[in-house]
């Protein structure tokens, strides 16, 4: 069984029809990388697995999307919450609340009501070494998350949404907002998160794609155009306008 | 350690690996000829698969490794090194090789007198030796001992031509052993061949440590 | 490449005509609050004493003090807020948070905008009309404060709606997709975040509040009243009211003309305050919000 699979899904907004029968399996400790030209409908399916696209007035969404063989459309609406602790999510800015670095972290395991101070503090030091943020941030837990640098700051995110022990994560252009070596530091993270979790990343830059993940998708206009190994889609795809898009040759 | 780290180190261990399998190959094959063992021979006839099969997946690894990492500087010049190593080392495959194939060729046992006076066993013992130590120049990062693959290479050239001269008077003089000592003639070009490829692995391991381009260079200025 | 020397001259001279009289209008506001300052001060503080801020006015009101109106504001602000703070808080959190844009949404919003344009002489003759009269609270502090805290609610929902809507969308989403409940959110996330601008608003509105007279006239206000009220059914004085009356209904105007320059000080400057309390708490939230 895959980890995750989307069974013809379309996802409409308002009039527009974002979404348009997608069909994909991801397995359990990979990276798949989403690519295709603004509007393509590749952040839509990636909110799909969070449902954050319910957040959105309007939206209606057809299909079945499975996470270890769940429909997670079809569970209760209170238990949202539930599906989406089992699938954080790092967004396209680095985006830690107005409080200190450990409180950052704290938050998500407060949420799921956890008050345990030790086990807190605990949870908090594994989180920022799995982010490998721990040893630049260990002296200053106390002080705000705004003190850290923008990269510093997306580690953070990532560390936070470690903490609270998803089995997916969800990224969202996660080092577009970031200097180069920033970018190479989450690039590195991510490529070492994998051992734990199965990723999903959405990303405009196709050599970020190709440097962290283990499959790629293509979209285009609301299509799944192609969806194969990182390899054989830099090297050899099968469709035209794959090839035209990650050779640069669009439109 | 990076994603591309982990990638280039994947792709060097399979390099070494391939090395070795070609090391190997070289020994069974002087094996073969110092005992006249067929078997052995036919053993690496067919273990070139082997070598075709690594020697088609380093090319398929740099490829993968240039469309998904855009390798630049040391990166970059160890896959273009990997791509010439490996280039390289399949062609010693082939040449051990096709050594066997003129062991198994032969009609009757060679002459022990004919292999001796051409020094065949020596051009196989420097081959051999060369193979090793540019392995292990790209293994240490050793410049230097590179740099005397130079040296080496052309006392295989000297031996060469030697071989020639002894083969040629042999030939005339026994006409039972003409098939024979053609293909002893045969070998030992192979053997200098052996020498040719080590020597341009040497300068693409200067290249990849020094990025100097040594290749169409003057002796002289290699060595300096 | 060429510069133009002559035809770039009067472009200059014409920006930087429109930059002074910029400059010379927002000066001349600064110039008039000072002004107003200055009158009020200069006439007001040579009644102002430790007499006549702690005792009842005497001798139709002409001597003695103002204390009995500043208490009654104090209650007022105080009643007022207390009804107007949670029912308008509340109500911007469900503009803001909940309510989903349609037709609902856009009429509450044009209501509470309708509510906050209304004269505050009309709210004062609901106020009497329902808490008054139909309510039977009589002229109290309680039916002023229910008045003078429906002038208050749009201004509160309004502030806070403004302050919610400040907060960027990425704190909640970062909240939601850890698990968190909406309501959750809205308590540990975005209400710590919006709350130096609602407090701005709410003191804001203290201020408006403080400064009211229409509102209390019919509902609450007290003419003359030199003992301090004992309850909330009780009628009390309002610095404004106070002040309105001495000015123009005393029996010796002339005489108390003074007591009302220094009523008038007095409020301005509880007015003041309560705004640079406003500037210094949102300054210091603002800081603190960023550092937890």
């Amino acid at each position: 069984m895959s980890k995750i699979e989307t069974k013809d899904v379309h996802l409409h907004y308002k009039d527009f029809h974002a979404l348009k029968g997608v069909s994909m399996a991801m397995e359990p400790n990979t990276v798949t990388a989403l690519i295709g030209p603004s509007g393509c409908g590749k952040s839509t399916y990636l909110r799909l697995f969070n449902r954050m696209n319910d957040l959105i007035e309007g939206v209606r969404i057809e299909g079945e999307v499975l996470i270890d063989g769940q429909n997670i459309y079809k569970i209760k609406k209170q238990n949202i919450d539930h599906l989406r602790r089992n699938v954080g999510m790092v967004f396209q800015k680095p985006n830690p609340f107005p409080k200190s670095i450990f409180e950052n972290i704290a938050y998500g395991l407060r949420v799921n009501g956890i008050t345990d101070r030790d086990f807190i503090e605990a949870k908090v030091e594994q989180s920022l070494q799995q982010a490998a943020l721990w040893d630049e941030v260990k002296d200053k837990l106390k002080k705000s998350a705004f003190e850290l640098s923008g990269g510093q700051q997306q580690r953070l995110c990532i560390a936070r949404a470690l903490a609270i022990e998803p089995s997916i994560l969800l990224m969202d252009e996660p080092a577009s907002a970031l200097d180069p070596i920033s970018t190479g530091k989450i690039e590195d993270l991510i490529f070492e998160l994998k051992k734990d979790f199965t990723i999903i990343i959405v990303t405009h830059n196709m050599q970020q794609a190709g440097r962290v993940s283990d499959y790629t998708a293509f979209f285009y206009l609301g299509n799944l155009i192609e969806f194969d190994t990182t390899k054989k889609i830099f090297t050899t795809p099968a469709i035209q306008e794959t090839e035209n898009y990650i050779s640069g040759r669009f439109g | 350690m990076t994603h591309l780290d982990t990638e280039l180190n994947e792709l060097k261990v399979n390099i070494i690996e391939m090395w070795n399998l070609v090391i190997s190959q070289m020994n069974k094959g002087e094996e073969a000829l110092r005992t006249f063992d067929r078997d052995l021979a036919r053993e690496v006839v067919e273990t070139e698969k082997r070598v075709n099969m690594f020697d088609l997946k380093i090319d398929k690894d740099c490829e993968n490794i240039f469309a998904l990492f855009q390798p630049v500087a040391t990166d970059l010049r160890l896959i273009l090194t990997s791509l010439k190593i490996n280039n390289n080392l399949e062609r010693i495959g082939d040449i051990a090789a096709s050594i066997a194939e003129f062991t198994l060729k032969a009609d009757r046992d060679f002459n022990k007198d004919i292999l001796d006076r051409t020094k065949i066993f020596e051009m196989y013992a420097i081959a051999r030796e060369m193979l090793s130590d540019t392995l292990e120049a790209f293994d240490k990062e050793d410049t230097r001992l590179a740099r005397t693959m130079f040296n080496r290479d052309s006392q295989l050239d000297d031996l060469d031509s030697r071989a020639l001269d002894v083969l040629t008077q042999s030939i005339a003089a026994d006409l039972d052993q003409v098939r024979n000592n053609l293909l002893v003639m045969s070998m030992v070009h192979k053997l200098e061949r052996v020498g040719d490829q080590t020597k341009n692995i040497a300068e693409e391991i200067i290249f990849y440590f020094e990025a100097k381009v040594l290749k169409h260079k003057k002796r002289k200025e290699k060595l300096k | 490449m060429k510069f133009p020397e002559k035809s770039d001259r009067k472009k200059r001279l014409t920006q930087s005509f429109m930059f002074w009289i910029a400059r010379l209008i927002s000066y001349s506001i600064v110039a008039i609050l000072f002004i107003i300052l200055f009158f009020i001060i200069r006439q007001g503080i040579d009644v102002i004493s430790w007499e006549f801020l702690t005792t009842a006015p005497r001798d139709g009101m002409t001597k003695g003090g103002i204390f009995p109106a500043i208490v009654g504001t104090f209650y007022l602000v105080i009643g007022s807020m207390l009804f107007a703070v949670p029912i308008g808080v509340m109500a911007g959190i469900y503009v803001h948070e909940y309510a989903k844009s349609g037709p609902v949404k856009r009429f509450i919003r044009i209501m509470t905008d309708n509510l906050a344009g209304v004269p505050s002489i009309i709210f004062g003759l609901f106020g009497m009309s329902l808490f008054v009269n139909q309510m039977n609270f009589g002229t109290s502090i309680l039916a002023g404060s229910l008045t003078l805290g429906l002038l208050a609610l749009p201004i509160v929902i309004r502030t806070t709606e403004e302050a919610l809507i400040a907060v960027p969308d990425q704190y909640r989403h970062a909240s939601l997709a850890l698990g968190g409940t909406k309501w959750y959110t809205i308590r540990k996330v975005v209400l710590p975040i919006a709350m130096p601008n609602i407090l701005t608003g709410l003191i804001l509105a203290v201020g408006r509040v403080s400064g009211e007279t229409a509102p209390i006239l019919f509902t609450v206000a007290a003419y003359f009243l030199p003992k301090l009220p004992s309850g909330v059914f009780d009628q009390c004085m309002a610095l404004p009211y106070h002040l309105y009356v001495i000015s123009t209904s005393g029996t010796q105007i002339e005489a108390s003309r003074p007591m009302a320059y220094g009523t008038a000080l007095v409020l301005i400057v509880i007015v003041l305050i309560v705004n640079l309390f406003a500037a210094g708490l949102r300054n210091y939230l603002g800081k603190k919000v960023k550092m937890n």
